[in-house]
């Protein structure tokens, strides 16, 4: 297996340059083939400011630290109403950046080119407009917002605004999924006809341990994830993201989804399902079938893309032949010699196989890499942000991933089929 | 302590078994190739399969020998104590 480093991964985008499943599928990796050549200059220097520095937002903000001079970037404020998270924010700029407990106060006070938000989902709505409508740029987390409205009215303020919106679905700028989608879209599965994933782990997904416990309102507030108000749970935090890649993977949007969630172990006063299913329907009778457990980490968490032709597991950089490559003939021999001795009494007829999961382990998709797509998203945005332009196509999968997501809970929680409504469609979506 | 002293006629007959044998699982090589449709770069390439299983012929070989020379030594003494009684 080759290994991929930066030089490598920028070869593969430059090979894949002027093809058309770049130019239609993933026209945003073209921006690492056509960088705007900015100096290092302070004109030329891109002024950051970052809203939510918790968890995510702390990650974001190191990954930002780790290119910033390279890039010319400069993160000129800070912000979170979190006092413990303003204050370490703080610190790691050296008291650089400005920091502050209101975002308004931010935005109006500092000059800024573009803003990261990585708050609680249904804080995410009125941050980003506000930003959109002073002309800043935005990166905001993902799920885009905790209601369709709220999500559609985002996707409206970009529009009207002209600036760049992306959002935080970080696999779009994966060394791994860019060589997969190029495979895919040349017909190596050969015709895609379902799609699997899911994403189990076994702990409680609480971030923070405040006194009151489960259900207070500081726990409401802090652990926001647990509770129907402020978040869709893992639909919006995590199946997201795999939300994305099926779109992105058919290049087309849900029919319908149906599915059924439930809390049926963590029942300590959080709100939001510990475990669901969901069926999603694609045109031409496509379906994404999903799981979540929160309960079992057993299988980790997949994708699978399943086509007439081979299976590629995306999350494992691993794909596999239908036909598989033919074990050596002296090995074959020796082993029908063996099974002719010592097998016991077929379970079968002459014509029946039985259907047993192929064994053998796979290729690998795309070379180990050391690139971290988060960091690589964040360059491409920054990047973004000094032409002034991003692909529109780079929005629409974060939105249509957002839209699907709220979708999705509907029908995991009313245990039926639902629909994305008209009004929330947005025009000019192809592969 | 008794030394013990291998001929040189018993190490060339068992170079030329192993050699033998070695034959058979190349030609065994071929013959799954043919038979399976495999490369014939697996010739060369299976090489150190084909060394195993010469290996595993001998010791197969080498079990046989020891069954017919046990069977033969039991053979032989009961025909001895036969004549001896006899005399």
């Amino acid at each position: 297996m080759t290994h991929m480093n930066r030089k490598g991964f920028l070869e593969l985008v430059s090979s894949l340059a002027g093809t058309t499943v770049l130019a239609s599928q993933m026209p945003w990796f073209g921006i690492f083939n056509n960088p705007s050549g900015a100096g290092n200059g302070p004109s030329d220097r891109v002024r950051v400011g970052f809203i939510g520095v918790g968890s995510r937002g702390h990650t974001l903000m190191l990954n930002v630290q780790d290119f910033q001079d390279r890039m010319n970037v400069d993160i000129v404020a800070v912000c979170d109403n979190w006092p413990e998270h303003k204050e370490r924010a703080e610190r790691l700029t050296n008291g650089k950046a400005e920091s502050f407990l209101d975002y308004r106060e931010m935005l109006e006070k500092v000059p800024m080119d573009a803003v990261i938000i990585a708050t609680p989902l249904h804080e995410h709505a009125q941050m980003t407009i506000d930003a959109l409508n002073l002309g800043i740029h935005v990166f905001v987390e993902k799920a885009m917002a905790r209601t369709l409205d709220d999500t559609r009215a985002m996707y409206d303020a970009y529009i009207e605004s002209g600036k760049v919106m992306l959002v935080g679905h970080q696999r779009l700028f994966s060394p791994v999924y860019l060589k997969s989608m190029d495979m895919i879209h040349n017909g190596h599965l050969g015709s895609i006809t379902m799609m699997r994933g899911w994403w189990t782990r076994n702990r409680e997904w609480v971030f923070y341990d405040v006194p009151g416990g489960r259900g207070s309102e500081l726990d409401r507030r802090r652990n926001w994830r647990l509770y129907w108000d402020y978040s869709a749970g893992q639909i919006t935090e995590l199946g997201s993201h795999h939300f994305q890649i099926a779109n992105w993977v058919l290049g087309a949007e849900p029919l319908s989804v149906t599915g059924s969630g439930s809390l049926n172990f963590f029942k300590d006063g959080r709100e939001v399902h510990d475990n669901f299913s969901l069926v999603f329907k694609y045109p031409g009778g496509i379906h994404f079938s999903y799981d979540v457990l929160q309960s079992n980490m057993h299988n980790g968490m997949g994708f699978q893309v399943l086509g007439n032709t081979g299976t590629m597991e995306l999350e494992a950089n691993r794909m596999f032949e239908e036909d598989p490559p033919k074990p050596p003939a002296i090995r074959t021999m020796l082993h029908n010699i063996e099974s002719s001795i010592f097998d016991t009494v077929p379970i079968g007829g002459a014509t029946w196989v039985p259907d047993e999961a192929v064994t053998y382990g796979g290729e690998y998709i795309s070379g180990d890499y050391e690139l971290n797509e988060t960091q690589l998203y964040l360059e491409g945005f920054v990047e973004f942000v000094r032409k002034g332009q991003a692909p529109r196509k780079l929005t629409d999968e974060g939105y249509n991933a957002s839209t699907w997501s709220l979708v999705a809970e509907q029908a995991s929680r009313t245990g039926g089929m639902q629909t994305l409504p008209e009004k929330y469609k947005i025009k000019n979506y192809s592969i | 302590m008794k030394d013990i002293v291998v001929k040189a006629s018993v190490i060339k007959r068992e170079l030329i078994l192993l050699g033998v044998l070695f034959f058979v699982a190349f030609l065994m090589n071929g013959l799954a190739i043919v038979v399976h449709q495999g490369q014939w770069s697996e010739l060369l390439s299976q090489l150190h399969v084909v060394v195993l299983l010469t290996l595993f012929l001998y010791l197969l070989v080498l079990l046989m020998r020891l069954i017919f020379w046990g069977i033969r030594s039991a053979w032989n003494a009961a025909m001895n104590n036969r004549n001896n009684s006899a005399a």
